[in-house]
């Protein structure tokens, strides 16, 4: 049976961890040894913008030990990321260079959709975790830096929005004013609902939400000792509540003590007690679920499920899609308009498959363009495509990474905008991003032509590529002689990317 | 609460120190016991004297630190440092007395009927003998002796802590004034304490004192002088050693320099012997510093730990115990694979009755295997030339990840330990030099294996040390297991000790100092509900002392609501039995035997579902909140069975056990009608039974014919 011995290693905010694991066909991931240690990088990164040097030595040290403890188990491959914390700060390239020089380990900065997206593939092996989307969820990730709230509504994520607020945060936030109140629980509370009242009204409004699904530190510590759960393993969300309540006046040193933990003085306990409470009273959940779960196990997952040795039940292209249409309902840009678009171009790239060679990924991102591409009228009519691609470009979709939300949104803008050359859009993709963005532009464009009217007039619409011609075929009972006359326009510069010449061709139907 | 404050008045516990002077009287009763070997007798009465020796230098020197610093603090049986010193002094004499008198009354003339005699004044050496002694002294003693005479140029010299010297009065020759000179001369520990000489007659031994040789050639030293007297003496200093450890940047450098100051601190005790020269002792007294309740003064020869050197002399085997051999482990056998062996089910250990050997073995085997991957372990008090380093060393040296956890504040090994730790650093090993602020105590053997299947994890879990010589003198329990549940507890201890943090949670071990105190009060507690609820309820424990005031209390409370608890308790148990309403359903039990009592058992009954637990911790406060400990379940219903038993025989045990009285001494048990028991002896017993007997196998079956009848 083979064995793969696998090290995720992660580099947080005021922690650094190493888990080791093995993956197999037989015992799937198998956590072999996990080791913690305590550097207080975001001490730095919040405060000042810069991390010092003292503690990228500090950190360095670390690596190095846990580079020998990989060696110890002769791991057959690592993966290491670095999160919000190196995100904001200055000096982060240096950083990893030295990182790099004096450990021989490769780090990679993790944009928050990628963090995110682990965290959620970390839950997604979880048997339990795909009841629960369906009956309408949300998970929250407590991080030392952020907090992440994506909402699930009937399997899918729908929404996921990050909030600058995480306990490390809030604490560096505070620290100024400790001093002068004795309980700043308040303070921290206000800090809280500010962020949590913007997040409710305009995300969460209609969402039906049963379960909260809890990530983050201290949250372990606090479920645990819950002696009242329900059989699946999760907490009344009431009970719960009543519980913080009753540490919420506790000072630090009592609420080490209850919690077993082993800094007494521990000065992230208190906000992190606010914000859950905080969390769980707004968010209006009837359960809480902490499935104990973090970053290095959402590493793992991404690792075996990219090389095809776990099979997720999920499916995160469904999630991407979903996102995409809830994104547009929210900017009412959503309609039968895009749905046939979406379906045209679908249609078009499965029969230019052997001329683009683009794959399943593209496949997906085209779809999302698709139903994003008139979003932008919510701003301007005029200015629609600009607006458009800012939108896309600041929204997070859990399941696209930052560069294909910036491909997408390129898309996007081309779709109204004439193609720029490579030249003056070069600082923000490099050159396949770009040839990807032409095509996929060029392609939707021919799609948006097609129903020109926006009266979804095609129907049993084919798609053949017969030589250096792309023939469509279209049965249409109504007359449209808008759409074909239009569209010599459009098939320009599709021939241009693609050296296809497109035809509509009428099947006339009575 | 007022119910908890009942259980801690004062005068439900005895002192500490009070109580370990018991555990002596006891060793010292072995001695005192007729049935015993001679030369055994004799031994006992050396541990004794050591452990007095300890015993000042460690306890009565913080007492004495604490009355100085004007502490002023009672302790849990509400006594203060000075009263307590006061006790301990009665106490203390009244001990040293019966050493003695067992020494000269009895032990003294009984080795004079076989044959050995122990000159202790050198005027008894007849002519022949005095002219052995005197070559001897010329040839030998002579060489190494530095006299050093104290007068107004020359201070009095810095006498060396537990040394033997010899203080002497002179007198210029040809001086009309006689003005008297104080001199000393340290007895060298370079050589052996007892010489033997030729026997007056056939067939017998002779020893004579070290001392006695130098007192008999006193002259020599001092050529111009007339010696007036000259008496041995001998004096303990405090060495306690508080290192201030924030401060200590290299915890190696500090106890290196500690060390050499242990040579030097204040005198606590002075030994003379009772005949001495009245402006001797007043010069002595003064020049060291030392108050008259200080000053013991000795019918005998000075510091009987040279009887450990008698139980060793030449034949006379009959004199004493014949050697154990510690057996096979029934489970394990030499030369195979002792991986395979762990696989099939969990072993237990019980030393010295069975041999340690399997765990040197263990170490080596994980050392030239080439599926190993990496070795952990701790080591506290391990022998210099201890087997285990060697494997250690060369593991590393083949390529596996070791990290060795050595613990550098085992008192009075610390030189010992400093050496091995170097050796293993150069050879490759992750060497922890202990951890700020704790003793790691817990012992603990990590062996990683890469197998088929993915890896696996080899753990041995222990209540005795990793040193192969003292395996054959004290009782120890052992496990190895390979149970995944242990194996990633042992990982997280390790990770834990690296300066890592904490695991998220444990899976079966209870680790001091954070959760094994609440995990011994949970246990205590649940079973003390079990007894309110009206089910039966038991504790049975082995520890070798008991003195931590809050499990004190949870007992009283457990045996006030009905729980049994029953102790054996080797040394300190400052837990009073007896006490109505208190501690009427508690027995404590003491077992002193030849083997030192050291293993630790913790069983619990828990309404059926019984737990039984092992581990390096005592009830002491110093286990449960200064020091690293690892308490650890045992699981297979076997291993159960075998560790009931062996807790069982203990507590059954009549012959070598005390048992705690409610007026706070100890006594024998009456043994008239029943059967005897003696534990150590039985497990001596069972462990040789335990093998299988070797079974002929070629042995084919054959007519034999019959020798024709001449």
């Amino acid at each position: 049976m083979k064995i793969t011995t696998f090290a995720a290693i992660y580099i947080g905010s005021y922690e650094v961890s190493l888990k080791v694991f093995e993956i197999s066909a037989k015992q799937k991931i198998r956590s072999i040894d996990y080791v913690r240690s305590h550097v207080e990088l975001g001490k730095d990164a919040f405060g000042k913008g810069v991390i010092g040097y003292e503690l990228v030595e500090e950190l360095c040290l670390i690596l190095k030990e846990f580079r020998t403890i990989m060696d110890g188990y002769k791991v057959d491959a690592y993966e290491a990321f670095a999160g919000n914390v190196f995100r904001n700060v200055g000096n982060a390239l240096f950083i990893l260079d030295q990182i790099r020089l004096r450990t021989k380990i490769e780090v990679t900065v993790l944009s928050n959709s990628e963090h995110r997206l682990m965290d959620y593939k970390s839950l997604a092996v979880l048997p339990k975790f795909e009841k629960m989307i369906q009956k309408g969820a949300a998970v929250v990730n407590v991080g030392g830096g952020s907090m992440q709230i994506t909402l699930f509504r009937k399997g899918t994520a729908i929404t996921t929005q990050h909030i600058e607020l995480g306990i490390m945060r809030i604490r560096e936030k505070l620290t100024k004013i400790a001093n002068m109140v004795s309980h700043y629980e308040t303070q921290i509370q206000e800090l809280i609902d500010k962020e949590l009242d913007i997040f409710k009204r305009i995300y969460l409004k209609g969402s039906e939400i049963k379960y909260i699904i809890v990530m983050g530190d201290y949250i372990g510590d606090m479920a645990k000792g819950f002696s009242k759960k329900e059989e699946d393993g999760t907490i009344e969300t009431e009970r719960f509540i009543k519980l913080l309540n009753k540490w919420y006046k506790k000072s630090t040193e009592e609420l080490s003590l209850e919690l077993n933990l082993a800094n007494e003085h521990d000065p992230l306990i208190l906000p992190s007690v606010v914000l859950y409470k905080r969390l769980s009273e707004e968010l209006n959940a009837k359960y809480i679920w902490v499935p104990g779960v973090n970053i290095c196990d959402g590493i793992v997952c991404d690792y075996a499920g990219k090389n095809r040795m776990i099979y997720f039940e999920h499916d995160f292209e469904e999630d991407v899609l979903a996102a995409a249409r809830n994104l547009a309902e929210r900017y009412q840009g959503y309609s039968s308009h895009s749905e046939a678009v979406r379906n045209m171009a679908v249609v078009i790239f499965d029969a230019m498959k052997k001329v683009h060679g683009m794959g399943k990924r593209e496949r997906l991102l085209l779809q999302v363009a698709a139903i994003l591409h008139d979003c932008g009228r919510y701003v301007s009519l005029i200015n629609q495509s600009e607006c458009s691609y800012q939108i896309i470009l600041a929204t997070e979709i859990i399941g696209m990474t930052h560069v294909e939300r910036e491909i997408v949104a390129s898309a996007v803008k081309y779709n109204s905008q004439p193609l720029q050359p490579y030249s003056s859009v070069s600082g923000s993709m490099d050159q396949e991003g770009y040839m990807v963005v032409s095509k996929l532009a060029a392609i939707l464009k021919i799609a948006n032509a097609m129903d020109r009217s926006h009266r979804q007039k095609f129907k049993n619409i084919k798609a053949s590529l017969q030589g250096r011609e792309l023939v469509i075929t279209v049965e249409s009972p109504e007359s449209i002689v808008l759409e074909k006359g239009l569209f010599p326009d459009y098939a320009n510069s599709f021939e241009e990317v693609f050296s296809v010449k497109p035809r509509i061709r009428e099947k006339k139907v009575f | 609460m007022d119910k908890e404050k009942d259980y801690l008045k004062p005068e439900y516990y005895e002192n500490r120190e009070l109580s370990w002077l018991k555990f002596n009287h006891r060793v010292l009763n072995e001695a005192r016991d007729k049935n015993i070997p001679l030369l055994e007798r004799l031994k006992f009465v050396s541990i004794t004297s050591s452990n007095l020796d300890e015993f000042f230098m460690v306890r009565v020197a913080s007492l004495k630190d604490m009355v100085h610093a004007g502490y002023k603090k009672k302790d849990i049986a509400g006594m203060t440092a000075k009263e307590q010193l006061e006790a301990i002094n009665k106490d203390t004499r009244s001990l040293v007395e019966m050493q003695y008198s067992t020494y000269t009354r009895s032990l003294v003339p009984l080795l004079h009927n076989h044959g050995i005699e122990i000159i202790s004044a050198y005027e008894e050496l007849s002519e022949a003998q005095g002219e052995y002694v005197d070559r001897y002294f010329e040839e030998t003693v002579y060489p190494v002796l530095t006299p050093m005479a104290v007068d107004a140029s020359r201070p009095f010299p810095l006498i060396r802590n537990k040394s033997l010297n010899i203080a002497a009065l002179l007198n210029k020759k040809g001086d009309k004034k006689e003005e008297l000179e104080f001199a000393t001369v340290q007895v060298p520990s370079v050589l052996s304490r007892i010489v033997q000489i030729p026997s007056s007659e056939e067939g017998q031994k002779a020893f004579i004192l070290l001392e006695q040789v130098i007192e008999r050639n006193i002259h020599r030293l001092f050529l111009n002088y007339h010696v007036v007297c000259a008496y041995p003496y001998r004096i303990m200093r405090n060495a306690d050693l508080t290192i201030d450890e924030d401060e200590a940047e290299d915890l190696l450098q500090e106890i290196q320099k500690q060390l050499k100051k242990r040579q030097w601190g204040e005198v606590i005790r002075l030994e003379v012997e009772d005949k001495v020269d009245k402006r001797l002792l007043g010069i002595l007294k003064e020049d060291l510093h030392i108050a008259q309740e200080d000053i013991f003064k000795i019918n005998g020869p000075l510091d009987l730990t040279f009887l450990m050197k008698m139980y060793g002399i030449e034949g006379e085997d009959e004199l004493r115990y014949p050697p154990y051999q510690p057996q096979r482990v029934p489970k394990i056998v030499p030369g195979e694979d002792i991986f395979e062996a762990i696989r099939k089910g969990d072993i237990l250990l019980h030393h010295p009755y069975q041999t340690f050997d399997p765990v040197v073995d263990f170490i080596r085997q994980a050392s030239v295997d080439p599926d190993v991957l990496a070795i952990k372990q701790t080591l506290y008090r391990v022998s210099g030339n201890s087997p285990i380093i060697a494997s250690l060393a060369q593991a590393a040296e083949n390529g596996k990840q070791v990290s060795v956890l050595v613990e550098l504040k085992a008192r009075f090994d610390e030189e010992n330990n400093i050496v091995w730790a170097k050796k293993l650093e150069k050879a490759g090993c992750h060497v922890i030099y202990g951890l700020v602020g704790l003793k790691t105590h817990s012992k603990i053997a990590l062996v990683v294996r890469k197998e088929e299947d993915g890896i696996r994890r080899y753990v041995h879990l222990g209540t005795g040390n990793y040193n192969d010589s003292t395996a054959k003198l004290y009782t120890d329990l052992g496990m190895f297991t390979c149970s995944e549940a242990i194996g990633e507890d042992a990982t997280a201890v390790f990770n834990m000790l690296s300066g890592y943090s904490e695991p998220p949670s444990w899976n079966k071990l209870a680790v001091a100092p954070i959760w094994l105190r609440k995990r011994f009060l949970k246990l205590i507690k649940r079973e003390m509900k079990h007894a309110q609820a009206g089910k039966e309820a038991f504790i049975r424990a082995k520890m070798n002392s008991l003195c931590d005031r809050d499990v004190i209390a949870a007992l009283y409370e457990a045996s006030a609501a009905g729980v049994q608890v029953d102790l054996v308790i080797r040394g300190i148990c400052c837990l009073r039995v007896g006490i109505p309403g208190v501690s009427e359903n508690i027995t404590v039990h003491s077992i002193v035997g030849n083997f030192l009592e050291h293993s630790r058992i913790f069983w619990f009954h828990n309404d059926g579902q019984e737990e039984i637990y092992m581990g390096s911790a005592d009830w002491m406060p110093r286990n449960l909140d200064r020091r690293v400990e690892i308490m650890f379940p045992v699981e297979n219903e076997t291993l159960m069975d075998q560790v009931r038993h062996i807790l069982g025989t203990q507590l059954a045990d009549n012959t070598k056990a005390h048992i705690l009285k409610p007026d706070g001494n100890y006594e024998k048990i009456d043994k008239r009608g029943k059967r005897l028991v003696n534990s150590q002896q039985q497990f001596c017993e069972e462990a040789r039974n335990a093998l299988p007997k070797t079974v002929n196998v070629y042995q084919d079956r054959v007519f034999i014919p019959a020798e024709p009848v001449e």
